[in-house]
């Protein structure tokens, strides 16, 4: 178990000691400095991209929550004609690969000149972020009793105010496990932004890391000094929301 | 009002994925540069079934999904040893579960340093005397395959012991007592009860490891190797974004896409009937 701990976690430690060392103390010399913190903050506009992938991901999530959570609701309580046809719909396209639609998104993103700003990056991401959170939030919906909610309706809430006022709250620790579990994903993210970013400006931290790596820089210790900071939020999100976290992980067992 | 609440849900998902796979489906069978289009027609796919860097690229899949099985057994020992609550299991499970968090960007940085001439790998190999294997292993096209995949298995290990876990801890503990009542050693008891009632869990996790082997490997390639040496570690999904972007191929790179969505309907499928078949 120890030896196995130690495999899992030896590339962290790898990262934290590589980016406290300069270049000459990487390749063999004693000791730890901050020069390569240093010289990473010189190369490359950590706050910028992290303010950008901050940005990125609010909006891209708050697009999936909305989303997700009404429609879910609409599947599971208001069963409308259809319903069950644009449920299915929607929950199929969880089976599109992003590879498979990113060539005619890209294409009619550029027509909407959409890619110079965070919009198309945003909407991409929210729309393949929203099959499975309806998956989520409609079985969710499904578990809260029906009288519930014609109790509410029957005290004269129309469904709106019955959907924000009751329905919503209920569904916090549900909207959890679907913010955690798409965050990782979305702050991990290269593909999309290395195509729908195309303004250096917009670039997430990911992808700012994914093209210093491919680029001319060789110099590890400013590297690992990158990884190590563009993977710490997420990191915290993982240590505070691990419950959340496993529950969204083994939702698609369809209990 | 049911169809005005869940109307942004279908917008966003038919606007953003539906059209545009219904597009990829169209100009799969065009010569498009991304703004001239040229009609070519069904044989775009039998010119594409003929080409042999296609079948080189696919396979890499299918030698990447050779590495499957371990991402199952070595999280499926490691959550049979988690679940007897051995000393610090909580933190075991902490720092196992680790990598879910990290961005496979993140993960490939990290693992190229590993596997390179340099590197602590090839230092563990001259300490125990295997001097001799000694190499960078992503410049050879078969090592560096066995490098990606290796990395592949470490990060699922994570997110596959946590499905077990959760699997086992459903498990009816009377069973358990039965059998080692019944004089059952561990081993006996983990391969005779344990893993048997698992097997909704295993298949599950069998699914979702291949469905990231396909389709969630892009920036780990991108990072580590670039696809290379040579078509070396260039996957379906690689392959996709090359042909598209970096050779202006865009009929090509939709046609690959849509034979990856074909792929994964298929998995889809499989991991669809499954449920049903619990049911």
């Amino acid at each position: 178990m120890t030896a196995g701990a130690v495999i899992m976690f030896y590339p962290f430690w790898f990262m934290i000691d590589a980016s406290f060392k300069s270049t000459a103390q990487f390749r063999g010399a004693e000791g730890h400095s901050l020069e390569s913190w240093a010289k990473l903050f010189d190369i490359l506009p950590v706050g910028q991209q992290l303010l950008n992938s901050t940005i990125v991901c609010v909006f891209a999530l708050a697009i999936i929550v909305a989303v997700s959570t009404s429609a879910g609701f609409a599947f599971a309580k208001l069963r409308y004609r259809a319903a069950t046809l644009v449920f299915l719909l929607i929950i199929s396209a969880m089976l599109i690969p992003m590879q498979s639609i990113i060539i005619p998104a890209y294409v009619n993103l550029a027509q909407l000149n959409l890619l110079a700003s965070y919009t198309g990056a945003i909407l991409i991401y929210a729309a393949l972020g929203t099959p499975f959170a309806t998956f989520l939030m409609t079985a969710f919906y499904r578990g809260i009793p029906d009288e519930l909610i014609e109790a509410a309706v029957i005290d004269g809430l129309g469904y709106w105010r019955v959907f924000l006022r009751v329905a919503l709250p209920l569904s916090v620790p549900a909207i959890g496990t679907v913010v955690v579990l798409q965050f990782i994903q979305i702050w991990g993210d290269l593909l999309i932004g290395l195509l729908f970013l195309q303004n250096t400006d917009l670039r997430t931290i990911t992808v700012g890391l994914g093209v210093l790596a491919t680029g001319r820089l060789t110099d590890i210790p400013v590297l690992m000094a990158g990884s190590l900071l563009s993977a710490i939020p997420a990191i915290i999100v993982y240590l505070v929301f691990q419950r959340q976290l496993i529950s969204g992980l083994t939702a698609g067992m369809g209990k | 009002m049911g169809i005005l609440l869940s109307l942004p849900a279908f917008v966003l998902v038919v606007a953003l994925l539906g059209i545009p796979i219904l597009q990829a489906v169209y100009y799969s069978m065009t010569n498009w540069d991304g703004l001239t289009t040229v009609w070519v027609g069904p044989e775009t796919y039998v010119n594409l079934f003929l080409n042999p860097t296609f079948w080189r690229v696919l396979l890499n899949n299918g030698l990447l999904l050779l590495s499957v099985p371990f991402a199952i057994v070595i999280p499926l020992g490691i959550a049979a040893v988690l679940h007897e609550h051995v000393l610090g299991w909580r933190i075991f499970r902490v720092i196992y579960f680790l990598p879910t968090a990290i961005s496979w960007v993140v993960i490939g940085m990290v693992s190229a340093r590993f596997f390179a001439q340099e590197g602590l790998l090839n230092a563990i190999l001259a300490n125990v005397g295997l001097g001799a294997i000694q190499t960078d292993f992503l410049a050879h096209e078969n090592t560096a395959l066995f490098a990606v995949a290796v990395t592949f298995v470490w990060s699922m290990v994570g997110t596959n012991t946590i499905i077990f876990l959760t699997g086992m801890a459903t498990l009816d503990p009377s069973l358990h007592e039965a059998a080692r009542m019944d004089g059952a050693g561990p081993l006996r008891v983990f391969l005779s009860i344990t893993t048997p009632q698992l097997k909704p869990f295993i298949q599950f996790a069998f699914i979702m490891s291949m469905i990231t082997a396909f389709t969630a490997l892009f920036s780990l390639i991108f990072v580590m190797t670039g696809g290379g040496p040579g078509y070396g570690t260039t996957t379906l999904e690689f392959f996709v974004y090359q042909t598209a972007f970096s050779r202006g191929a865009f009929g090509t790179g939709a046609l690959l896409g849509v034979v990856l969505f074909v792929i994964m309907g298929i998995v889809g499928l499989l991991q669809l009937k499954l449920l049903r078949s619990r049911e």
